[in-house]
């Protein structure tokens, strides 16, 4: 962790970050006011004394949504993670451990899924399931899926082979046991950095979804559908589109600088 | 000609009146100039050409620059000849005959005669052709042609409103060669009788049309050709008409009248109609068959504060009646204040003592359903309404939610007449009957009122269906929305009208510097 601290990556991630996760944590009971109370009389106003950021076109107070989105935003890019990270974990250990032809097919098919964009994916899923908050997590969860399988399988085949692996296997340990004990604890370093820049791209997918009406939908404070709510004002009051966009932005820099820190300190060549 | 102009513009409420009023002292003052071209910008895809089924706003005014109806409405909705020029009813309002225009020629040079009526009407009476306009004119049992510049209408009933039907924009006269031909060539393909014809048509961009040099106005019009621009992006469609690009703009957005209006060399339009989004409760289920809690519902929205949120102020507060000023026989109803205290004693008396908890379902389209709702929201809550807004897509919408649930917002245009705006919703065979409302005594009143030709007596009647409505209130109708239009200033006699279907783009010219 001092490690961590002293890179200058890792320092300005972890910042944005801390700054990011306090606002999960806590940004309710921060908040200034209430973030669905209406101020009739101060519409699309810039920053004052009273609304920090301005207030929107229902003269809501932007900073109180935008910390009270926080949550949202930041639960949707962790959990899809999560769930992405999860099944492709599964699927890419099964592959790495068992090979032969097994092996073969899962990757090829994995392959396949690959040559999709991201974005791509992700809509074409939202598109079959329908649109809202939980589809569009199932959805940037499935289109992480085939990436994580395949950076889970590399991570275990380049442990398979190792002499603490053989040595389990000349002790006849069965094989549920060889991937929970010995494989996978040694797979997992690449695996959590994976994870954690990935974060920052379900962030900015589950903001592209909300943007395009395909996510979290009104009156909810998720930062994606508040820029679309907000885009036909722009021209009257350009905060209520620059500060859920400048969110999004430190959010996704926040995991990304951090997870990027974290890869060049578990790389032993990274290191000094 | 010219004093009807005057008259339309009359009734269209310039905003930003230093800049509209010259325009206008100035269109009416100087000569009308031949020729030039306008370019117009729209939003919604312009899917097809074909009058008898289309309904996208686009499509409207393409096909009321391409063909001409029997008559026409004027921004009274009072019908005005078009291919008619007089039409006589029986005093049973059961019979109708229609003089036709002589000398008027189709695109093509072919005439237009009564066979073409007939054989229009013909094929919007047959279910196969899908024809929107066919629900307010299947009273008609038979239509014949005496002379070939004579039509007869036989009705089943008698219907005063006739010759404001026929303005239907979905029933503009085809010619009967084209609908001998598959159905589907009126998709792309389109012959008419009105002041412009199709060079070319590409549904994902432009549609081009040019002067028809026959057309039955002398002198129209005055443009040499109208160029329809798509947009699907509506910064983009602004940006382009700012930067002058285009010469008109079909539709502005609310959230950007403001901003357009105050551009310099730019006249924008505020044409007062009678569209509405309106809170449907359904009767037949709990709680809203309780009229305490419909009538707290309507107390715990206030209207003004509505029009000021969701529509920018370009609107007017409505009291439940469907019945929009504009339309001619407006009752005056009562108004509906906000009073949340009121709505709480009405739902403790109803028998929700601890307010009212119940989701509150919009479609994600068009975007206004979903404000609305976020806003009364907000504003039902001191009346002890805990509403819960659920914006889903609209397919889905469609499927389970529209006229299936019991709480939910409504979307729905102006309509030509008092008949069409009842059997829209309210009535018990209405088209998209979602209320439950279904009051007998409402149904014979419409009835009544459509096969009574006396102008006094139909207004009694119909003050006595509005009144019934606003005393069962079977949905909330908050407000009115205006509809919104601008043009470049070199730009003359631009305009849109209440029900956004007629356009007279024949009487616009260009003058520019």
């Amino acid at each position: 962790m001092r490690d961590l601290l002293r890179h200058p990556t890792g320092l300005a991630g972890a910042i944005l970050l801390a700054v990011v996760l306090l606002a999960a944590l806590f940004g309710s009971f921060l908040a200034p006011h209430d973030p669905q109370l209406f101020h009739p009389a101060t519409r699309l106003q810039g920053p004052s004394a009273s609304f920090w950021l301005g207030t929107d076109q229902f003269g809501r107070d932007l900073f109180s949504r935008i910390l009270n989105g926080a949550r949202t935003t930041v639960a949707f890019g962790v959990s899809a993670t999560l769930l992405g990270v999860g099944f492709g974990a599964m699927i890419g250990i099964t592959a790495g451990v068992v090979g032969g032809w097994i092996d073969s097919l899962i990757m090829r098919l994995v392959d396949g899924l690959l040559a999709v964009p991201d974005l791509l994916f992700t809509l074409l899923i939202v598109t079959v399931l329908g649109g809202g908050a939980g589809h569009a997590l199932l959805a940037v969860a499935v289109a992480f899926t085939p990436g994580m399988a395949r950076i889970s399988r590399s991570a275990v085949l380049s442990v398979r082979t190792r002499e603490f692996v053989q040595a389990a296997v000349a002790r006849g340990e069965s094989r549920a046991y060889i991937i929970g004990a010995e494989v996978l604890p040694n797979a997992l370093g690449p695996l959590i950095v994976e994870a954690t820049i990935r974060v920052s791209f379900a962030i900015m997918l589950g903001a592209t979804l909300g943007f395009l009406g395909l996510g979290a939908q009104p009156p909810s404070t998720e930062w994606g559908l508040m820029i679309a709510e907000a885009r036909q004002y722009m021209f009257r009051n350009p905060w209520c589109v620059a500060a859920p966009g400048a969110a999004i932005a430190i959010a996704a820099l926040g995991f990304n600088l951090f997870g990027d820190a974290l890869r060049d300190l578990i790389d032993p060549r990274g290191r000094r | 000609m010219s004093t009807f102009s005057i008259n339309r513009r009359q009734v269209l409420a310039g905003i930003a009146g230093a800049t509209a009023l010259p325009g206008l002292a100035e269109a009416q003052t100087a000569t009308p100039k031949p020729g030039g071209i306008l370019k117009v910008s729209h939003s919604v895809r312009i899917a097809q050409l074909n009058v008898l089924q289309l309904s996208g706003p686009a499509e409207y005014l393409a096909v009321d620059m391409i063909y001409s109806g029997l008559t026409r409405l004027d921004p009274q909705m009072k019908p005005q000849p078009e291919l008619a020029t007089e039409w006589t009813a029986s005093p049973d309002a059961k019979t109708f005959v229609f003089k036709l225009r002589p000398n008027v020629t189709f695109h093509d040079g072919s005439p237009f005669t009564s066979a073409d009526v007939v054989a229009t009407f013909k094929a919007i009476l047959d279910p196969a052709t899908k024809s929107p306009a066919r629900t307010v004119l299947d009273m008609i049992a038979d239509i014949t042609a005496p002379d070939p510049l004579t039509v007869k209408f036989d009705l089943k009933v008698g219907n005063a409103d006739l010759p404001v039907s026929v303005a239907h924009a979905n029933a503009r006269i085809v010619s009967a060669a084209a609908l001998k031909e598959p159905l589907i060539n009126l998709d792309t393909k389109a012959n008419g009788t009105g002041p412009f014809k199709i060079e070319t048509f590409d549904g994902s961009r432009l549609l081009k049309l040019v002067k028809h040099t026959g057309y039955y106005r002398p002198g129209k019009p005055y443009l040499d050709g109208v160029e329809m621009y798509l947009f699907p992006d509506l910064a983009a469609e602004s940006a382009n008409f700012l930067s002058g690009a285009m010469d008109a703009m079909l539709e502005v957005q609310q959230a950007d009248f403001k901003r357009i209006a105050a551009a310099p060399g730019v006249n924008a339009l505020r044409v007062p109609s009678g569209r509405f989004s309106n809170i449907v409760m359904r009767m037949d289920t709990k709680p809203f068959d309780d009229i305490r809690v419909r009538t707290a519902m309507a107390h715990a929205v206030d209207r003004q504060m509505l029009v000021d949120l969701v529509l920018d102020g370009l609107g007017r507060p409505a009291k439940d009646n469907v019945i929009a000023p504009g339309y001619r026989y407006l009752a005056d109803t009562p108004e509906v204040p906000y009073d949340p205290a009121k709505a709480k004693k009405l739902l403790a008396e109803a028998g929700y003592t601890n307010g009212l908890k119940i989701p509150l379902i919009c479609s994600n389209r068009p975007a206004i359903r979903s404000q609305v709702g976020v806003a009364v929201k907000q504003m039902a809550q001191p009346a002890g309404f805990d509403i819960d807004v659920q914006t889903i897509p609209h397919d889905t919408y469609l499927a389970n939610v529209w006229r299936k649930g019991n709480f939910y917002i409504g979307y729905w245009g102006m309509q030509a007449t008092e008949d069409a705006a009842f059997t829209l919703l309210f009535t018990t065979d209405a088209a998209f009957a979602d209320t439950a409302w279904n009051n007998q005594e409402f149904d014979d009143l419409v009835k009544k009122g459509r096969s009574s030709p006396d102008d006094a007596e139909r207004r009694a009647i119909y003050k006595q269906a509005q009144e019934l409505m606003v005393r069962d209130r079977p949905s909330i109708i908050p407000f009115f929305q205006d509809v919104l239009t601008a043009s470049r200033s070199h730009v003359k006699n631009w305009t849109s009208s209440p029900l956004s279907r007629t356009f007279y783009v024949e009487d616009v010219w260009v003058q520019r510097a």
